[in-house]
């Protein structure tokens, strides 16, 4: 007769060797000779190099000192932080005045308030939040930033970017403590149960409407002060190219890669030749046409500045190489796609913006933040062309008079700065594609 | 029977397709061509007119001419002769394009073995080789390449010692010798009768060669197999060791000699060309590694099991069953690797070692002029390059094809 079990016989636990620590260590460093030699070999090459780098750069480095001489006075064999720390302000904002950096900050602050929804999940509309980013945050950031006279187009464009701010910001505090957006709550405040869907965008314009007369009648009465492009320098810098350089090479990638799969052969070989020629130079070369040539293609007595230079030439660059990224992206998705959405009779804009491209931007995040920290890493070439980014500032303190000869610190400083940031991005993307798949794992 | 007329029907009940001007896609497609060609012709003519009216209003020449004027100045390293004042910007692209070649050929080299070397660690039982191998590869690739070259300038190899307390890198046989002037060492001179033992080193290359057919035709026909590895060594070293020793041993050596304050005689490779090498190698070696990696695990783990089944031990699993899988996954994105090393070692301008960059697209640019010419060639000489690659690459992928059924 058999017997059927209607409980699960409860799991035996695991053997010793798979749970506790010294299995553990057993199965992983000292599963055989050879690895047990191996194991101790290796803990050897940490104990140096770590050991190494402690005690030149922490334990018998100088933190406090007016100069390198007194460094050297102090302790000849440790790191000289001292030479970073006087430096610290310039690494991160050049030589912008040093009465007027609230402006940066503010300016950056103001950047993480608009973006740091789109990472709250409850908050709605994320993509109006993305492309008001994108589209309005350069005219709040250019005026912070550059500051001077601003004329009517400039002052038109600023109201709306801070409207814009002031909406996105109390549409995201309430859709984090309600998981409503804006317009609904505000219908909700008059009452009434059931409000239509213009009603409620009547609402939210005319508000909207309000707050851009009252804040353009107010910021008529700012008056910033111009800072020259020349003194902007530092970290800054290198922040403003960068992002200047992938919030136009993604609608420019985007641009390319479809160009290069249409089916017109004009358009298809135009974006190919674009592409494959920068993406076959070098960066620095590109840098140099920049330099060299953009002043011979503008017509007489028009002046292009260095940083406009480098700016075209990063965001011409690194368009080439989005395209890719997102042609590698939409080969990912399957040909039925474009088939289902030609039946249900979606043209070629409808098909690729509402179909295709939600899809494949999500198989080509982890390659577009990829993308974003290599341009980042190479933005530090800008320092070869006589930009003072992060790398200009870091190498200018060895020729600062009480820091002369003072080259490994800053070197150290920045490849520190900069694994910061690109290794958390690089994790977050890794994360975020955990996240986003929705492939069926095996 | 019913198919057919079904399909008879639906012809005669198809409609006649009218021909909609505006709403025809071939018409819109030649539109939106001509759209595009008027558009970019347009933004060409208005750059090149004034780019020749700037080139007019500053008097500057245009033409290729000048290729053929002696430049007024020299690199301190290159692989072809040239004299300041009498070498010709021509001969400065060569030596520029050899420079760039050799630094980026050796880095390729090294930074394979090193990045296949770490990426068989990170794959390692051992959890701690992996973790160290794993910290290798993401300190090296988060941080930008400049700063390593120039840490690696600075930081290292500026810091070696003067030419009397060189380091010794080959343990006192004073063969390798690394000091702040570079890397010396000793360089061979072949004798009179030196190409014998050239020719007998072909010869035995091209032994092993009819060996290893003979070998594997041996074991698709009865399926044993014949130990190549042993009789093939054997071949390289004592064939062309024998003819170097009976023509009397006719290759010299020139050495590294101290005279004075500096050394003589020898090879040299300056600060800046080693700085270079070991900070593309390094660097590129992080992806490599990677890509090594990611390559092997691609393999289904199945394949292991299988390969195993059938009785196969450790060592051969690897190389007759995953290796070539994985080779397919690693060699396309290895080779763009390759092409992005020959592209950083652009860098070297930031650490002063003569690449075509520097000489040609910062030197000759400032000595002679000729901008769009210069950045025209420099550009042209890395497309060329990168055409070449992809040209192999794609005969690569196509023979990989051909092989996958």
């Amino acid at each position: 007769m058999a017997t059927i079990k209607t409980v699960a016989t409860p799991a035996i636990a695991p053997p010793l060797s798979e749970t506790s620590v010294l299995g553990w260590m057993r199965k992983n460093l000292f599963s055989s000779a050879f690895n047990t030699l191996l194991t101790f070999f290796t803990v050897y090459i940490i104990y140096i190099s770590v050991k190494g780098l402690w005690v030149w750069g922490i334990a018998d480095a100088v933190w406090v000192a007016e100069n390198r001489r007194e460094c050297f006075a102090i302790n000849t064999d440790g790191a000289c932080w001292a030479g970073i720390i006087a430096w610290l302000d310039n690494i991160f904002y050049g030589r912008y005045p040093r009465e007027e950096l609230w402006r940066i900050n503010l300016g950056l602050f103001f950047l993480l308030m608009w973006m740091v929804p789109l990472w709250l999940p409850r908050v709605k509309a994320k993509i109006s939040i993305g492309m008001t980013t994108v589209f309005l945050y350069p005219f709040l950031g250019g005026y912070l930033f550059a500051g001077s006279e601003k004329g009517i187009f400039m002052q038109i464009m600023l109201t709306t970017a801070i409207v814009c701010l002031l909406a996105n910001t109390i549409h995201s505090i309430i859709g984090v403590f309600s998981g409503r957006s804006l317009p609904e709550f505000l219908s909700s405040l008059s009452g009434r149960k059931k409000v239509s869907d213009t009603t409620q965008r009547n609402i939210f314009l005319g508000l909207l409407a309000l707050s851009f007369v009252v804040i353009y009648v107010w910021q008529m009465s700012w008056n910033l002060e111009r800072v020259p492009w020349t003194k902007w320098g530092g970290l800054f810098l290198t922040l403003v190219i960068a992002g200047i350089g992938i919030a136009s090479a993604l609608p420019g990638g985007i641009i390319l890669a479809l160009g290069r799969r249409s089916r017109m052969p004009v358009i298809r070989v135009l974006s190919t030749a674009f592409i494959e020629l920068f993406r076959s130079v070098p960066i620095i070369t590109v840098l140099f046409m920049a330099t060299t040539m953009f002043p011979l293609f503008m017509p007489q007595g028009f002046v292009l500045n260095k940083l406009v230079q480098v700016i075209i030439a990063v965001c011409l660059f690194n368009a080439a190489y989005m395209a890719e990224t997102v042609r590698g992206g939409l080969q990912t998705i399957p040909k039925g796609q474009f088939e289902g959405a030609h039946t249900i009779g979606l043209g070629y804009w409808q098909t690729m913006g509402l179909i295709v491209m939600p899809q494949a931007l999500k198989h080509m995040i982890p390659n577009i933040v990829g993308n974003f920290i290599s341009l980042l890493k190479d933005t530090t070439l800008v320092s070869i062309i006589g930009l003072f980014d992060v790398l200009g500032m870091l190498r200018s303190i060895s020729k600062d008079l009480p820091w002369l000869g003072l080259h490994k610190e800053p070197l150290v400083f920045g490849a520190i700065l900069f694994f910061l940031i690109c290794f958390t991005m690089s994790k977050y993307s890794r994360h975020l594609e955990a996240k986003l798949s929705t492939d069926h794992h095996n | 029977m019913a198919v057919s007329d079904n399909s008879k029907e639906s012809a005669h009940i198809r409609p006649k397709e009218q021909f909609d001007f505006f709403h025809d896609e071939r018409v819109r497609s030649v539109f939106y061509q001509l759209l595009t060609i008027a558009t970019v012709g347009l933004a060409a003519w208005y750059l090149i007119s004034n780019t020749a009216q700037n080139l007019e209003a500053r008097g500057m020449q245009t033409g290729f001419g000048f290729l053929n004027v002696a430049a007024g100045f020299d690199s301190y390293f290159k692989l072809i002769p040239n004299e300041a004042g009498v070498g010709t910007y021509g001969r400065i692209f060569i030596i520029g394009i050899l420079n760039t070649l050799y630094v980026s050929f050796l880095a390729i080299i090294f930074s394979t073995i090193l990045g296949f070397f770490i990426g068989v660690l990170r794959l390692s039982q051992n959890w701690l080789v992996s973790r160290v191998a794993l910290a290798y590869v993401e300190i090296f690739r988060n941080t930008p390449f400049l700063i390593q070259v120039i840490f690696w300038y600075i930081g290292v190899f500026s810091l070696l010692p003067k030419v009397r307390d060189s380091i010794d890198l080959s343990g006192g046989a004073e063969l390798l010798l690394l000091n702040n002037r570079g890397l010396y060492m000793p360089w061979p001179i072949p004798g009179d009768l030196f190409w014998l033992t050239g020719a007998a080193l072909i010869i035995a290359i091209i032994a092993v060669v009819i060996l290893k057919r003979w070998a594997q035709n041996r074991q698709d026909k009865t399926g044993k197999i014949f130990p190549t590895f042993i009789p093939s060594a054997a071949f390289l070293i004592f064939l062309p060791g024998t003819v170097y020793i009976l023509t009397g041993m006719p290759l010299g050596w020139d050495m590294p000699q101290l005279e004075g304050f500096n050394f003589v005689g020898g090879a040299t490779l300056p600060p800046s060309f080693v700085t270079l090498l070991v900070a593309l190698s390094i660097y590129h070696a992080s992806y490599t590694a990677e890509m090594v990696r990611a390559g092997i695990l691609s393999v289904n783990k199945g394949q292991y099991d299988a390969a195993h089944s059938i009785g196969l031990r450790g060592g051969r699993v690897m190389s007759l069953v995953i290796i070539p899988q994985a080779m397919p996954a690693i060699v396309p994105p290895m080779i763009s690797n390759w092409m992005s090393t020959i592209k950083n070692s652009s860098l070297a301008i930031a650490i002063g070692y003569p690449d075509l960059v520097s000489l040609f697209m910062q030197t000759s640019l400032n000595q002679a002029g000729y901008a769009i010419e210069l950045v025209g060639m420099t550009m042209a000489f890395y497309m060329f390059v990168s055409l070449l690659i992809s040209w192999l690459l794609n005969i690569y992928n196509k023979r990989v094809q051909l092989v996958e059924r």
